[in-house]
């Protein structure tokens, strides 16, 4: 809670004045019983006429200064909420933005979403409510109280025995609900999983004839959720009835007590009704206090939640070592082995390679080989468990990641493209490359006549995931945008899986050709795509089973030979 | 108006709560009377309370008495109508999602996929819940509420009627400064979510691609658009939240007006010695409180109402849409031999646009078929129509000579084992996805199907092993994974006919040939079907059917199609030759 409450700081003038200002208005509301009993005392009992016009005109005035102090009270209340929400979400989107890889793996995205908008929301509007009324409930109730005793000691007594008793029904009743509401919100997650996993799996449920057997398990949890949400019902429902009979009590208490009192001279009768004013006035502030806790609980649950992603702290390890190996490799692998987080084993294990200035590595390999990994390494998107990753020599823990990272160009597995126009997207890559720049950039990668093919060219809209172009489409402009940078070092994550061979054989030829010459890493399934390289890495569970070339492999790697034979057949007979 | 129908339709579910529902209203009617009341009994308690040595207490107990009864009674009908009101409320809203759940596993899939799966459970989660609130807002709040501003102004009228005047008059100003703010902050607030709205797509796109962000060093140009955003939030916000805000001093500042005009008018008839007591005049002044307050709140009930009508409305449509036509009585298949026979089939998903036409394949019985053909050429479909997941427009399927439209759909979709491209993984134990909850099977002969899918070796590497739970659609397996279970499950138990839509896309070729190997012997004696891309999936088939523009347009062996030099070869070249 700490931590979200340091974001209150630039706010404290409005919030210590928001509650002032409600304070100052609930003040004025506890004075309207004490005009009443005057009313009733000096101008009824005396039939002064202009007394009562004046006291009404108090009356009045109170409301019209009540209503400017309440207003001015809202006013800094939202200021304060609304700019703390501001910056609270400035400071996650920010931190998110320092997450390592393995942190943005652990976490999940879509929770990271919701914390950044609904939470944040609710806790917007949960500093709102309590900057404007978690100070005035109590000081109204507590206040009637002291406002009884100005009126009479011993009648004030019976506020003082009733509000401890109303205070200890409602916090016992709240406390007894928020777990089983808690409880109600997780029976309905449970029901929303059911219902979402039978619409995403229709097709197989259908197949395996289990509609039955799901209609089955969703009423179990459906009755439950009923059941749990019924008992909450029936706590929750205890609330008003308790506070009723609470306060009228009292108020019973009041008026006899005080009738006695009265009748020995000790009170007057106007009295009697402003203490029985002020019990009313107590009953709907505790109503109000109570729905406001509901809000209060759940605001400080999203705050923790908010704070959870405060907390966390990019892993990446940094080290001082700036000792420079004496090999010229540009990207170079000493006994790397790689876990990921809460995984129970290595996913890459004791990889060593070099890979000259300008050379094409070919990386290939089964399901889960760790293909992926290897290359997400070189950026220093994970750490490694052990041994190092050298780029230029330097050890990647050593080098500032944006540095490092500016000369890597990355084409990632699931080609992404970002609302904008095609003109923004590739700008991602370098924010000064000219037009000229770019269009060398998308024929290198093929990807020219799809700047053609569309309206505006380059100026042509991308829809939110680049979802108007195919699949196809999207990998050559991610490859092109990439490749804007001028990178020296290039990876191709898998990336030209929906190219006809054709295609995919002009781009490797053309990114072979490019006057800066980038150490080029080419990831795929396909052999053809790779069997032109300097040298190709077989992966196999996450162990090297072999380097070399095409031949080589052939010649010696079993699993390699295997790959190839899948995809060629046993003689080649189409290569 | 449509909405009279959904209110009917509600009343209907809740008829089986009548008496629930008659209780409940029966309870608020008394409960809100006897609120009522005791101001008056309290009222006439104090007027007892004269000036020192007059108080009449002998004639104050009785009255203290019968106070306390309408307290107990009032207390006691307010809880039990609480408790039907819950009742009621829940257990419709229960019975909807039962009924609306049910509905889900008959409904075709026609409807299904026009339908995005996000919005269906919205229906049956959401709407439900938001309905079940209104409802249970509608009785506790929007009945009471009418119920004590009728009451209220009877008890005023039997005190005063001058003064009920003078407050009935003033009331509705209260009702009236509430609507001009909220007409006027509506713009505020649309405003607000329009800005929201843009903020969450960008929040989305970024955080969804955060590693690409981080990869092109682009985080200062993400904070910039960010904070641009984020400013113009705050703007809108704070006007939205403090406007809107300042409804509730407004209608405050009402409600002091009118408790100031009882006040006056009060102490003046009482002065002029009109009967008025100042007991009554302290009842005057409560119900004055009482009065405003159910105003104040029924503006909100009824738009809250309005809302859960239309979630409500939402609801039903869902409920009460066109089921499959029912198959009961019909035959059942059973030891199926294969044979499947496709005569004259016709069929599209929307009327104008022909997919499937005339279409005619006999299968022999443990015939292995291969479909290939463009994208959009109708393999999908042709599956969906074999699983009956569809009806066919024109034409007859059948399977061992039996019409499978007279047959029941459960009897038929038993027959086939089916594996998708588009892998689906429940929340649940590797175990469970495996079984898919069928009982009476052993550990050994799970892992026994492990092992012919080559899913054993990953599945034994999991930190729990079959007994690992994975997450949603599959947590943290990978696509070919996924796959690898799907194929698990049909090892299992084999039905008599296979249907393989590109079921091992995603999975390496190498693990892929191993997988054929076991499929090829699944198959044996089996007739399937299997769609796929990759040569080495097709090339082994009995039947190739070649199909274009939903028709097949070459048929036979790999090697025969290769040899007739048509769209065969041409679509193998351009997909193998490189």
């Amino acid at each position: 809670m700490r931590k979200i409450l340091k974001f209150l700081n630039g706010y404290i003038k409005e919030i210590i004045a928001a509650p002032l200002f409600k304070l100052i208005e609930a003040a004025f509301d506890l004075t309207v019983p004490l005009v009443i009993a005057a009313i009733i005392n000096n101008g009824i009992k005396t039939g002064d006429k202009i007394y009562i016009y004046k006291m009404c005109a108090v009356l009045v005035l109170l409301a019209f200064l009540g209503l400017a102090f309440s207003i001015t009270a809202q006013f800094f209340s939202a200021k304060a909420a609304v700019g703390v929400s501001s910056k609270l979400r400035r400071a996650v989107f920010e931190k998110i933005q320092d997450l390592s890889f393995s942190e943005l793996d652990t976490v999940g995205t879509s929770t990271l979403i919701t914390r950044i908008t609904s939470d944040i929301n609710q806790i917007q509007n949960g500093l709102n409510l309590t900057l404007r009324l978690l100070l005035r409930s109590p000081f109204i109730v507590f206040g009637a109280m002291i406002m009884a005793f100005t009126i009479d000691v011993q009648g004030a007594l019976v506020f003082a025995v009733a509000i401890p008793i109303l205070l200890i029904a409602v916090f016992a009743i709240m406390l007894k609900t928020m777990p089983l509401f808690k409880k109600v919100q997780a029976g309905l997650d449970r029901v929303t999983g059911i219902t979402r996993e039978n619409l995403t799996g229709v097709r197989v449920i259908r197949a395996f004839c289990l509609e039955k057997s799901e209609s089955d398990k969703f009423k179990e949890s459906n009755d439950l959720q009923n059941s749990i949400q019924q008992f909450a019902g029936k706590i929750s429902a205890l609330l008003n009835p308790v506070t009723y009979i609470i306060i009228n009590v009292a108020v019973i208490v009041l008026v006899y007590t005080g009738a006695l009192r009265v009748n020995l001279g000790e009170l007057e009768q106007g009295d009697v009704v402003a203490l029985y004013n002020y019990m009313a006035q107590i009953l709907v502030e505790l109503i109000k206090l109570a729905s406001l806790i509901i809000s209060i609980t759940k605001a400080i649950a999203c705050a923790g939640r908010v704070e959870a992603v405060l907390d966390l702290e990019s892993s990446l390890e940094h080290t001082d070592d700036t000792s420079i190996s004496s090999s010229k490799a540009k990207v170079e692998f000493e006994n790397v082995s790689l876990r990921y987080k809460g995984a129970g084993a290595d996913s890459l294990e004791n990889i060593s390679f070099k890979a000259m200035p300008g050379e094409t590595i070919g990386i290939i390999g089964g399901t889960g080989s760790g293909k992926s990994s290897l290359v997400n390494l070189i950026p220093h998107f994970y750490d490694a468990a052990a041994g190092r990753v050298l780029v230029d020599g330097k050890d990647v823990k050593s080098i500032d990641p944006v540095l490092l990272r500016d000369k890597i160009g990355i084409v990632p597995q699931k080609a992404v493209l970002f609302k904008g126009t095609i003109r923004e997207n590739m700008l991602w890559g370098n924010p000064d490359a000219t037009d000229a720049d770019i269009y060398k950039a998308l024929e290198a990668a093929q990807a020219k006549d799809v700047v053609d093919s569309k309206d505006g060219g380059l100026d042509a809209e991308v829809e939110q995931h680049g979802r108007n172009f195919s699949g196809g489409q999207r990998q050559r402009l991610t490859i092109a945008r990439a490749l804007t940078k001028k990178p020296e070092i290039l990876i191709l994550d898998d990336s030209s899986s929906a190219l006809d061979y054709a295609t995919d054989a002009k781009l490797r030829s053309a990114v072979k050709s490019l006057p800066y010459h980038p150490t080029l890493f080419i990831v795929s399934q396909r052999t053809s795509s790779i069997m032109s390289a300097d040298r190709i890495i077989v992966l196999d569970d996450g162990e090297l089973c072999g380097i070399g070339t095409h031949e080589e492999l052939l010649a010696d790697c079993e699993v390699y030979r295997e790959i190839h034979e899948s995809q060629f057949g046993k003689e080649g007979e189409n290569a | 108006m449509n909405n009279t129908s959904t209110v009917i339709k509600v009343l209907k579910r809740i008829k089986h709560y009548l008496p629930v529902l008659v209780i409940s209203l029966v309870l608020a009617l008394i409960s809100v009377a006897l609120t009522l009341l005791l101001p008056i009994i309290i009222g006439d308690a104090i007027d007892l309370i004269t000036s020192p040595g007059n108080v009449d207490t002998e004639a104050m107990l009785p009255l203290l008495y019968n106070a306390a009864v309408v307290i107990a009674f009032t207390a006691i009908a307010q809880w039990i109508m609480n408790y039907c009101n819950n009742k009621i409320a829940y257990n419709v809203v229960k019975d909807l999602r039962a009924q609306a759940f049910e509905k889900l596993q008959k409904l075709p899939f026609s409807y299904l996929d026009t339908h995005s799966s996000g919005d269906v459970v919205s229906r049956i989660i959401s709407d439900a819940d938001q309905f079940a609130e209104g409802l249970l807002l509608g009785f506790t709040q929007f009945f009471t509420g009418i119920m004590t501003i009728i009451g209220t102004i009877v008890f005023m009228l039997s005190i005063n009627v001058k003064i009920t005047l003078v407050v009935v008059l003033i009331t509705p100003l209260s009702l009236f400064v509430a609507k001009f703010i909220a007409s006027k902050t509506y713009a505020m607030f649309k405003a607000q979510s329009s800005v929201r709205g843009e903020q969450t797509a960008f929040i989305d796109e970024m955080i969804n691609h955060q590693k690409i962000v981080q990869a092109f060093n682009h985080t200062d140009e993400s904070m910039e658009r960010f904070d641009e955003i984020n400013d113009r939030l705050a703007k809108c916000s704070l006007r939205a939240v403090f406007f809107s805000s300042t409804t509730n001093p407004s209608t405050r500042f009402i409600n002091n007006l009118v408790y100031a005009a009882v006040a006056l008018t009060g102490a003046l008839s009482a002065l002029a010695g009109g009967g008025l007591t100042i007991g009554n005049l302290s009842a005057l002044l409560s119900y004055a409180n009482q009065y405003t307050k159910p105003f104040n709140e029924i503006s909100g009930v009824i738009t809250e109402l309005q809302n859960s009508i239309a979630c409500a409305a939402r609801l039903f449509e869902l409920i009460e849409a066109e089921p499959e036509p029912s198959d009961k009585g019909f035959d059942t298949l059973e030891d199926v031999s294969g044979e499947v026979g496709v005569k004259n089939v016709s069929f599209s998903y929307v009327p104008d646009k022909k997919l499937i036409e005339d279409l005619s394949v006999d299968v022999k019985p443990g015939q292995r078929v291969a479909i290939v053909g463009p994208t959009g050429c109708g393999k999908t479909t042709l599956i969906n129509l074999l699983m009956r997941f569809y009806d066919v427009n024109s034409g007859t399927i059948t399977v061992d000579n039996k019409d499978i439209s007279k047959v029941t759909r459960h009897s038929l979709r038993a027959s086939y084992g089916m594996v998708l491209q588009d892998t689906w993984l429940r929340a649940g134990t590797i175990r469970d996805n495996i079984t898919l909850g069928k009982e009476n099977i052993t550990d050994a002969e799970v892992i026994a199907a492990a092992k012919a899918a080559h899913s054993h070796s990953f599945i034994k590497r999991l930190p729990n092993g079959y007994d690992t739970v994975i997450g949603e659609d599959g947590g943290g397996l990978s696509q070919g994974q996924k796959q690898l279970l799907c194929i698990t499950r049909i090892m299992l138990s084999p039905p008599p006919m296979l249907i393989l839509d590109e079921a091992t896309s995603s999975i390496d070729t190498r693990t892929e040939i191993r997988i054929q190997k076991a499929f090829a012997k699944l198959m044996q004696g089996r007739t399937s079907f299997i769609v796929a891309h990759r040569l080495s999936t097709i090339k082994e088939a009995d039947v190739i059917l070649v199909m274009k523009d939903g028709n097949v347009i070459e048929k036979g062996s790999h090697t025969e199609l290769l040899a007739a030099g048509g769209f065969y070869k041409t679509l193998y070249n351009s997909q193998f030759a490189g």
